[in-house]
């Protein structure tokens, strides 16, 4: 789940008033039925096949899978040798990544939203990018630049002292970090759009000087920044691409791999990896659960009506502007840069970290490869098709489905209804997407199931299913925020005034919503392309998607290829993004455009 | 429009509590009454966006609301203006006022005549390409009205128009909004707290408290004869006391004897008042009270607290003994603060009546 966890930041991002009471009587027949309907699918989406894989970590025999039908001999295997080391290193890297992550991302987001730092729009928009971008990419790139004869050595930089730091905890700990920025900066740039000048100002005008009036107004995005710090911890303990890519080839196990291997090799030991899988979500739900109540206390009041006004902000000296600027180009650089930088030189470079020293050459064999292989290899071009086929699908299910959860969960008259299906959205956001594809390879295994319910075992409907899964979660609290910020009254009005359900959404709501729709769009179809974790347990034969095949080439030592068609994809992905958003700003009136939820401010 | 028995729970909360109601065509009634009295849950169930839990609501003689009956908003023919304008933030001001006519058969020539007019008329032409977030609270509300009286309705819904508004501007905008709607010719019901917008505004008041209406009368009737101690109060008094004895005289006046001038006897006409109830007190409204230098023969004596020019003169807070602290007492010539002074009480302003009466008796 972790691939495509964008949610956390939406339900920090715009948390909204308390939205007006509504009749439970108007309400209620639809609800019922809708409820029940909601409550199906994610029952059979979520619930049952991450349950029922959990429980063989107590239970085998449930679904033969032992003799025991009670046992805790898997649990304490789980915490001994090579899978404890890996919980108990999935556990101290994520506490430190989250707060190396919030304490960066608190200072880049202060910097962009309440300075007059330059370019600031660029590093807003380079935060997205790194949303995008996937933990296995950011390896591939890290790698392919540091390695003896690398990118780095190519363009005549020597980094061998850095090759032994980076590939080692160090080298993870900077590769999470830079993942978890994102979250981080966003939910923090939240909590400081809520904190207004007139905090300081009091502050100052009743005697404080600049650092209490710090310590003065740092409460009031405390919220925030524990929320960063829960989320950053639960993204960190979920990701599965760089546990794949670098935990495992460094010897340092994460808890993630561990839950793979468990399962990849044979024998499979499926009460293993439950237990495991077990271990995360129990790690996770805390921090995010904690995430929910804070955001839910600190009421925000940015409200999306005609009366919204921007804040103020502090205006830097030319030096002091320089200086910050060129900080957070750095840190920009470190975290996106790199990755792409390495893995754009690793596919362009031929011979690169050849130890032969037979000298590393520009050549664009590697894309000629990745494109049209002279082997029997798999070329890139099908593997991406069926990759960009399978984003546009899970990508328009999950827009919808996540828009009519995201107006239940803000709605106020649902009562226990709703708050369950709220606390299982926020369960289901710590369920990483490992544990999701073991637990449908499970599940839907099941004789029971293939007979009497659904036979898509080893078939693409059920790896689109999991997808869908696993972005749903995210998206719904991505979308909650925006909706929940969006005026009731301004539905009220349209219905006062004549129009009809249909009409009223959309001449009022759509418009609003039209950004965070798209957004939510790209951005459920660009980690759908990039999914490592589900794309690499459920794929059925012969139709591998993208992000398969280019770790299958880099398994097989051909990383010059396997690196082109990262650059591929990421390209794709960027070219994607950039149409869209194109044909969105060409199409849409300027009213939809100057209003509501902003991507970069 | 007619609501018959209406009543609206939210849970275990009462919001409207068996509210019967008649709205004559082209009146402008206010709905008066405190946070929380149920006005803002009446006007939402007459505009359609709640659905009351029992009770009936017909509008132009077509039930809208009913035990099996239940017309959609968009199909009640009526307009609102809200407390927070409920602009569109992504419509132009030209925009906003034209939603209402997207559905009527006009034409489009005259749509657009249509929405030029109410612009002119509402004084705000100059801004009809502008975005709401770039007009004044005025400006926004303006718009508010503009297309409110847009959809040529003939029920017009006011929630708090004006009570986001600074002072200057919500004058102005009340006589607009008075104005407005009475050349239209809609019926209006008009909500608010504020007893003097309610008073200027209405054609007739009800006032609610805790969901019930207490009292639906002409503004001079709810002001000269309060039904009970609540109405009294919202409407404005001076000040109140507890009365020592209360003889009835004719014409349902009451001979009243008070603690702090157990010499003098005031009159006052009693609100459901029974000689003997030791809850009975007596109120006096601002209008009623006059101040008089200390040497006068007429008053009983009283001690400056604090005074305040108004423009017109001065409002004094005056104390009476311990007992009563009369406020918003005018004068033309100016006490100072702790100046002995005599006041005197007119009696048509004066009234006895239990202390404790909140509800519709």
């Amino acid at each position: 789940m972790a691939d495509v966890t964008i949610s956390t930041t939406a339900s920090a991002v715009v948390p909204g008033p308390e939205p007006r009471t509504r009749d439970r009587g108007l309400d209620k027949r639809r609800f019922s039925l809708g409820g029940t309907a909601i409550w199906i699918v994610l029952f059979f989406l979520i619930v049952a096949p991450v349950g029922c894989f959990l429980i063989l970590a107590v239970s085998p025999r449930l679904f033969q899978q032992g003799s025991q039908w009670f046992t805790l001999t898997f649990v304490r295997q789980a915490f001994t040798g090579y899978t404890g080391q890996g919980i108990f290193n999935s556990l101290w890297v994520s506490t430190l990544v989250s707060f190396l992550a919030v304490s960066t991302a608190t200072t880049i987001a202060w910097l962009v939203h309440r300075t007059n730092i330059g370019a600031r729009r660029l590093w807003s928009l380079c935060m997205w990018l790194l949303l995008l971008m996937p933990t296995w990419m950011m390896t591939l790139g890290w790698t392919d630049l540091l390695e003896p004869h690398g990118a780095a050595s190519a363009i005549g930089l020597n980094t061998s002292w850095l090759y032994g730091e980076f590939f080692g905890p160090l080298g993870i700990i900077i590769v999470l970090t830079s993942a978890a920025l994102p979250f981080a900066y966003f939910i923090v740039s939240a909590g400081l759009q809520g904190l207004g000048p007139e905090f300081e100002d009091a502050a100052r005008i009743h005697g404080a000087g600049r650092t209490r009036t710090f310590a003065t107004v740092l409460p009031i995005i405390a919220p925030a920044l524990l929320s960063a710090i829960a989320i950053s911890f639960a993204e960190t303990m979920s990701d599965f691409g760089v546990a794949f890519t670098l935990g495992y080839h460094v010897h340092f196990p994460l808890a993630t791999y561990t839950l793979f291997s468990a399962i990849s090799n044979f024998p499979a030991n499926f009460s293993v990896a439950a237990v495991i899988a077990a271990v995360l979500i129990i790690l996770t739900i805390p921090p995010i659960a904690l995430q929910s109540v804070v955001m839910r206390r600190s009421k925000s009041y940015a409200v999306l009506s005609g009366r919204t006004r921007a804040p103020r902000r502090r205006e830097f000296g030319s030096r002091s502007r320089y200086l910050s600027s060129v900080g957070v180009g750095l840190i920009v650089f470190i975290a996106l840069g790199v990755p792409i930088l390495g893995a754009v030189i690793g596919s362009f470079v031929q011979n690169l970290g050849d130890a032969t020293g037979a000298g590393a050459h520009f050549t664009l064999s590697y894309y000629s490869q990745a494109i049209h292989p002279s082997t029997v290899d798999n070329s890139l071009g099908s593997p991406l098709v069926l990759s960009n086929q399978l984003g546009l699908v899970v990508a328009t299910l999950t827009g919808v489905m996540a828009i009519v959860l995201a107006r239940r969960l803000v709605a106020s008259h649902g009562g226990w209804s709703q708050r369950i299906t709220d606390i299982l959205l926020l369960g289901s956001v710590a369920v990483p997407g490992v544990v999701l594809g073991v637990g449908y390879i499970f599940f839907y295994n099941l004789s029971f199931i293939t007979s009497h319910v659904v036979d898509i075992y080893k078939t693409l409907p059920l790896l689109m299913l999991a997808l869908i899964a696993s972005a749903l979660p995210g998206q719904t609290r991505f979308m909650a925020g925006p909706v929940s910020q969006i005026q009731p009254s301004l539905s009220e009005a349209a219905r006062v005034h004549g129009a009809g359900r249909f009409r009223t959404w959309r001449t009022t709501n759509m418009p609003l919503m039209s950004r965070v729709l798209v957004w939510g769009w790209l951005l459920t179809f660009t980690k759908t392309l990039s999914e490592l974790a589900i794309a690499q347990i459920l794929y059925p034969p012969s139709q591998e998607p993208a992000s398969v095949t280019i770790q299958s080439y880099l398994a097989n030592f051909q990383s010059g290829t396997g690196t082109a068609m990262t650059v591929l994809t990421l390209a794709e992905m960027f070219g994607v993004i950039i149409i869209a958003l194109a044909i969105y700003r060409l199409v849409t009136p300027e009213g939809w455009r100057r209003t509501g939820w902003s991507v970069v401010k | 429009m007619v609501v018959e028995q209406l009543c609206k729970d939210f849970g275990e909360k009462v919001a409207l509590d068996c509210v019967d109601l008649t709205v004559e065509p082209g009146s402008f009634v206010v709905l008066l009454g405190p946070s929380g009295s149920g006005k803002t849950t009446l006007l939402r169930c007459v505009a359609g966006i709640e659905r009351p839990s029992s009770g009936v609501i017909t509008i132009n003689d077509v039930c809208v609301a009913g035990p099996r009956t239940f017309v959609q908003p968009e199909k009640r023919k009526t307009a609102m203006v809200f407390q927070d304008y409920a602009l569109w933030p992504h419509l132009t001001v030209k925009k906003n006022i034209a939603f209402p006519l997207a559905m009527s058969s006009r034409s489009k020539e005259q749509k657009d005549q249509r929405v030029d007019d109410l612009l002119e008329r509402v004084g705000i032409s100059h801004l009809a390409s502008r975005y709401p977030n770039e007009l004044s609270g005025g400006e926004q509300q303006r718009v508010a009205l503009a297309r409110a009286l847009a959809a040529d309705v003939g029920l017009i819904l006011f929630d708090e128009p004006l009570s986001n508004l600074d002072a200057d501007r919500r004058e102005q905008l009340r006589i607009e909004i008075a104005t407005l709607t009475r050349e239209a010719g809609a019926t209006a019901i008009y909500i608010t707290h504020d007893q003097s917008e309610a008073f200027a505004l209405a054609d007739r008041v009800g006032v609610l408290n805790y969901g019930s209406l207490v009292q639906f009368d002409t503004p001079e009737n709810i002001y000269r004869h309060p039904k009970n101690a609540f109405v009294t109060r919202f409407t404005g008094v001076a000040g109140e006391c507890a009365v020592t004895s209360a003889t009835p005289l004719d014409d349902d006046f009451f001979d009243v004897a008070l603690p702090f001038a157990p010499s003098h006897s005031f009159k006052a006409l009693g609100i459901d008042c029974r000689a003997g109830d030791p809850s009975l007190h007596f109120f006096v409204r601002a209008s009623g009270v006059a101040l008089n230098a200390p040497g006068d023969d007429d008053g009983v004596r009283a001690e400056v607290i604090d005074v305040a020019f108004n423009g017109r003169g001065y409002e004094h807070v005056v104390k009476v003994d311990d007992q009563m602290t009369l406020t918003k007492v005018f004068s033309v010539r100016r006490f100072e603060r702790n100046a002995n002074v005599k006041v005197s009480f007119d009696s048509s302003a004066c009234f006895v009546m239990a202390a404790q009466g909140s509800r519709s008796s």
